[in-house]
C-alpha cells in the first residue's frame, strides 16, 4: 500500500500494476509507446497460458473482495445459487473489445474498468478515507471519555498509514464500488463473471491452457451441485460443456462434489473447446461502437482551450499523451502528502474523468516532493527526482486584489509570501495605497507575483486566510508541459524591451 | 522590624557595598543571558546551559519536559529554516541527565509534519537522544483561555499545557512581517486553528502567546541563521554561519540579544517594545548581565 513515510523516495509501490496485461496492452496501443515496466505482465500471461485463469481465482485482489462478499451473501441467504441460471457471460468480452477499439484511436478508458485500477482507486479515494473518518470519530469519543492514551495509540497507527481523507468524488466512486459489491447478491462474483475486462482478456488466453477439468463418469451422480456452486459459471457439468475460459480454478466444484468425481488434470487441448457464445454481429458492432465513442468523448471544449483548473501533477506529460497513459488508479492521489491531488470531474473533458488534478484549496504541491511522479505506474507522470521536480512549473498564481486583505483593508497580511517556497520568493511585498472607508489612505505591503519565479504550487492559495474563495489562486497557464498554455512568448524576457 | 535589627542590617549592607559591586553580583548567581560561540552546535548548547547554572536549575527529577524547536518547514538543516537538530538533541540529553522522566519534542509545522520532522533532521536526532518525538495530534487541540490582550482564547495543543516544564528552542531567522522570528514567534507553532489570521496583528499575537506559554528556558539557535528570504529560505546563500547559541530565562532578553545577529535592536522590533511595555521582560541589553564565551 502506498503510504508516505516522510522520506523523499518511496520505492516501487506501484509494481503490482505492471503484472496486469490489460493495462499493459491498452496503454501500449493507446500511447503507441512501450513502457518497459509492463514487461512483468508477461508473467501473468504465461501463467494463464499454462494454468488458466488462476490469477482471477487466487491472486486478483478485487476477485478476493467479490469472493468474500459472495460468501457472506450466500451464508446470509441473500444469494441462492440456482440450478440453471445462464447469465450474460459475453458482456465482459464486449467491454474488452470496446476498450481496445478505443485504444486503437488513442482513447484510453481502460483504467475505469480495469480491476486493479478500479480497486486501488476505490480504496484510495473512498474506502480508506471512510476508515480514516471512522477512526477519527472513534478517537474523539475516546478523548471525551478520558481514554486519551488509547486514542493516542490509534492516532499514531493511522498517522503511520498517512491516509488522505478528503476527496471530492469519494462519495461517487465509493457508491460505484459498493454497487459492484452488491451485485454479488444477484450472482456469485458478478463482476468477475460478466464485467471484468481483464478476466475477458485472460479468458481469451486461457483457451489453450493445459489444466483441464475431468469428471469421473463412474462416480458422478449427476447432482449438478458443481454447476450450481460454480463461482464463475464455467458449468463443470457436463464435462463437455465446461468452459476453460471462464473457470478461475477455485476448485469449489471438486470440493463440493459429494462423490469426489471431479479433478483437474493436465491435458492437451482437444478441438472445439466449449466457448462463451458471442454473436459475431455483436462483436463487430461493439468494436464499431468503441470507435464511434472516441469523438464522443472528445468534442468537449477542453481539447480546444485548457481549463484554468486543469493543474496536473508535476512531471505530467503533455495533455494528449497524458490521457493516453493515465489509468486513473489513484496512486498519485494516495501518495500526495497534502491530499491536493484529486480525481477530475469535467476539467479534462469526459475522457479525463478521474485523472489527477491539483486542487490547491484542498492541498498544494509540496516543493521538495516528487512522490506522485514516482508512484505513477504508466509514466503518465514522468518519474522525477526531487532536483528535477524543482524545475517544473505546473501553473501560475494570481492575486485577486478585490479580495486580498492588504489591498482592501489596509491591514498587513503576508501569509502567501511567507509560505512561497521558491528562493528568491515568487511573491514580493510591495507598498500600496489603499483607500479606507473614511477616505483616508493607508500604505500596507501587498503581494505582487513575479511570474518568472512562480511555479504554481498553490501553497499561497491553500494558506490564504480569505478562506472561502482565496484572494490568491493558481491557474494552469504557464505549465511547463504545454506549448500552448503559455502566457508570454519566450522571445523576450519579461521586463526587457523591444 | 526592631530598631536593633535595622541598624544591624544597614551596617552589614554598608560594609558589603563598600567592596567592588561585582563581588555582590557574583554572589547573586548566574547571568541573565549566556552567549556561546563555537564549532559544534551541541557543545555550545551545553556550554550555554552550564554557564546559566546547568539544566538542574530548570528541570527537576521526574519532570515531563516538552522541548519546542522550530520545525516549521520542509527544509534541511543547511537551509537554516528549522532549529539545528544537534541543538535539540543536546537539550534532550541535558534534560534526561537532569532526571526528567520524559522529554517530548513537538511542533506544528506549516508543511506536512511528517516531512518536516524527517527533512529537518530533528526527528532522528531527538529520537536518538532519547526523546519522544510527537507529531501534532489534532485531537489534543483544545480551546483555552489565553488571557492575552488581543488573543482571548485559541486552540492550543494540550501537550504544552500538560508538560511540567516547557523549553523553547527557536532558530533565528528573518520574517517579512515581524522582521525577525526568534523565541516569541516560535509559539505560533504550539497552537492550531486558523493561524494565518494572526498575521493581521502578529506582534500582539506573539507577546500574548509567549506570556501564556512562559517557557522555563529559551535556547536560541544561531548556529546557522537565515538572513534573507525568511522564514523558509531555500538557497544556501540565504543563510549565514553564525555558530552561536543564546540561552536565558527572560525570553524578551533572549530575543533582544538574538536581534543583534541581524544588526537590529528593540527600536526596530515592535514585539520587543510591546513585551517590555507589558513587563514581560527586559529588552535593553545594557540592563542585562550577559556572559559570553568562545569554545
Amino acid at each position: 500500500m502506498t503510504r508516505f513515510p516522510g522520506e523523499d523516495y518511496i520505492g516501487r509501490v506501484e509494481i503490482f500494476f505492471h503484472f496486469d496485461p490489460l493495462l499493459a496492452l491498452a496503454t501500449l496501443i493507446a500511447s503507441r509507446e512501450v513502457f518497459f515496466s509492463f514487461i512483468l505482465a508477461v508473467v501473468t500471461i504465461g501463467l494463464t497460458f499454462v494454468l488458466g485463469r488462476v490469477v482471477c481465482g487466487w491472486i486478483c485482489p478485487l476477485g478476493a473482495v467479490h469472493q468474500f462478499f459472495s460468501f457472506i451473501f450466500k451464508k446470509s441467504k441473500l444469494l441462492l445459487p440456482k440450478k440453471r441460471d445462464p447469465g450474460p457471460l459475453a458482456w465482459k468480452y464486449y467491454l474488452l473489445i470496446f476498450i481496445l477499439a478505443g485504444s486503437l484511436f488513442t482513447l484510453d478508458l481502460v483504467g475505469i474498468l480495469d480491476p486493479l485500477s478500479l480497486l486501488y482507486r476505490s480504496f484510495a479515494v473512498s474506502l480508506l478515507p471512510v476508515l480514516s473518518h471512522v477512526s477519527t470519530a472513534f478517537v474523539s469519543l475516546l478523548y471525551q471519555v478520558n481514554l486519551s492514551s488509547l486514542g493516542d495509540i490509534i492516532v499514531q497507527f493511522f498517522g503511520k498509514l498517512a491516509i488522505n481523507a478528503t476527496f471530492r468524488q469519494g462519495f461517487f466512486i465509493g457508491i460505484l464500488f459498493v454497487g459492484l459489491v452488491l451485485l454479488n447478491i444477484k450472482r456469485e462474483r458478478y463482476w468477475c463473471r460478466y464485467l471484468c475486462p481483464l478476466g475477458a482478456l485472460l479468458g481469451f488466453i486461457s483457451r489453450w491452457n493445459v489444466l483441464k477439468l475431468k469428471i469421473d463418469p463412474k462416480k458422478c451422480i449427476e447432482c449438478h451441485l458443481c454447476s450450481i456452486h460454480c463461482q464463475t459459471e464455467a458449468s463443470p457439468f457436463p464435462e463437455e460443456e465446461w468452459k476453460s475460459s471462464e473457470c478461475d480454478y477455485c476448485f469449489t466444484c471438486s470440493a463440493i462434489c459429494p462423490t469426489s468425481a471431479i479433478g483437474f488434470l493436465p491435458k492437451a487441448s482437444p478441438e472445439g473447446v466449449p466457448q462463451v457464445n458471442f454473436s459475431r454481429r455483436r462483436l463487430i458492432s461493439t468494436a464499431l461502437f468503441g470507435v464511434i465513442a472516441v469523438p464522443f468523448f472528445r468534442f468537449s471544449p477542453s481539447s480546444k482551450r485548457t481549463s484554468p483548473k486543469l493543474i496536473r501533477p508535476p512531471g505530467s506529460l503533455p495533455e494528449e499523451t497524458f490521457l493516453q497513459k493515465c489509468i486513473r488508479c489513484g496512486e498519485c492521489m494516495k501518495a500526495c502528502p497534502t491530499n491536493g491531488l484529486q480525481p477530475a470531474l469535467s476539467e479534462a473533458g469526459p475522457e479525463g474523468i478521474w485523472t489527477p488534478i491539483l486542487i490547491p484549496t484542498i492541498g498544494y504541491c509540496e516543493y521538495y516532493c516528487s512522490l506522485c511522479s514516482q508512484v505513477c505506474p504508466t509514466g503518465a507522470i514522468k518519474e522525477l527526482t526531487v532536483a528535477e521536480k524543482l524545475q517544473v512549473t505546473i501553473g501560475t498564481a494570481w492575486v485577486d486584489k478585490n479580495r486580498c486583505i492588504p489591498y482592501n483593508l489596509g491591514t498587513p497580511c503576508i501569509v502567501c509570501e511567507e509560505h512561497c517556497p521558491t528562493s528568491p520568493k515568487a511573491i514580493k511585498l510591495v507598498k500600496t495605497e489603499v483607500k479606507q472607508p473614511d477616505g483616508t489612505i493607508k500604505t500596507p505591503a501587498g503581494p505582487v507575483i513575479d511570474l518568472d519565479l512562480c511555479i504554481g504550487c498553490g501553497i499561497c492559495e491553500n494558506k490564504c486566510p480569505v478562506v472561502d474563495a482565496p484572494a490568491i489562486y493558481v491557474t494552469s497557464v504557464g505549465e511547463s508541459r504545454s506549448e500552448k498554455n503559455q502566457l508570454l512568448l519566450d522571445l523576450l524576457k519579461p521586463g526587457e524591451d523591444f | 522590624m526592631k530598631r536593633r535589627d535595622f541598624i544591624k542590617d544597614v551596617t552589614i549592607g554598608g560594609f558589603l557595598f563598600s567592596f567592588n559591586p561585582s563581588l555582590l553580583a557574583e554572589a547573586n548567581g548566574p547571568p541573565d543571558l549566556t552567549l556561546v560561540q563555537g564549532e559544534s552546535p551541541a557543545q555550545i548548547t551545553k556550554e550555554a546551559i552550564s554557564l546559566l547554572g546547568g539544566m538542574q536549575r530548570f528541570v527537576s527529577k521526574g519532570d515531563v519536559v516538552l522541548v519546542k524547536p522550530n520545525i516549521g518547514w520542509d527544509r534541511t538543516p543547511e537551509q537554516a529554516a528549522c532549529t539545528n537538530p544537534e541543538v535539540v538533541a543536546a537539550l534532550v540529553t541535558l534534560c534526561l541527565e537532569s532526571g526528567a522522566k520524559e522529554v517530548k519534542v513537538m511542533d506544528n509545522p506549516c508543511n506536512p509534519a511528517r516531512r518536516t520532522y524527517a527533512r529537518s533532521g530533528i526527528s532522528a536526532a531527538a529520537k536518538k537522544a532519547g526523546a519522544n518525538v510527537l507529531l501534532p495530534n489534532n485531537h489534543r487541540l483544545k480551546k483555552i483561555s489565553l488571557k492575552g490582550e488581543w488573543l482571548k482564547e485559541w486552540e492550543v495543543y494540550t501537550d504544552f499545557v500538560e508538560a511540567d516544564k516547557v523549553i523553547n528552542a527557536p532558530i533565528a531567522k528573518t520574517h517579512s512581517l515581524s522582521r525577525l522570528t526568534l523565541g516569541m514567534k516560535n509559539w505560533l507553532g504550539a497552537i492550531g486553528g486558523n493561524r494565518n489570521q494572526l498575521h493581521q496583528k502578529i506582534d500582539q499575537a506573539m507577546i500574548d502567546l509567549s506570556a501564556f506559554f512562559k517557557p522555563c528556558l529559551t535556547v536560541l539557535d544561531g548556529y546557522r541563521i537565515l538572513i534573507r528570504n525568511g522564514p523558509q529560505g531555500g538557497r544556501l546563500s540565504d543563510t549565514e554561519l553564525h555558530q552561536t547559541v543564546v540561552a536565558g530565562i527572560d525570553y524578551v532578553a533572549v530575543d533582544s540579544l538574538g536581534a543583534t545577529f541581524f544588526g537590529l535592536g528593540p527600536q526596530d522590533l515592535r514585539f520587543l517594545q510591546l513585551a517590555k511595555q507589558k513587563g514581560y521582560g527586559e529588552s535593553d541589553l545594557e540592563q542585562l548581565k550577559i556572559e559570553k564565551r568562545k569554545i
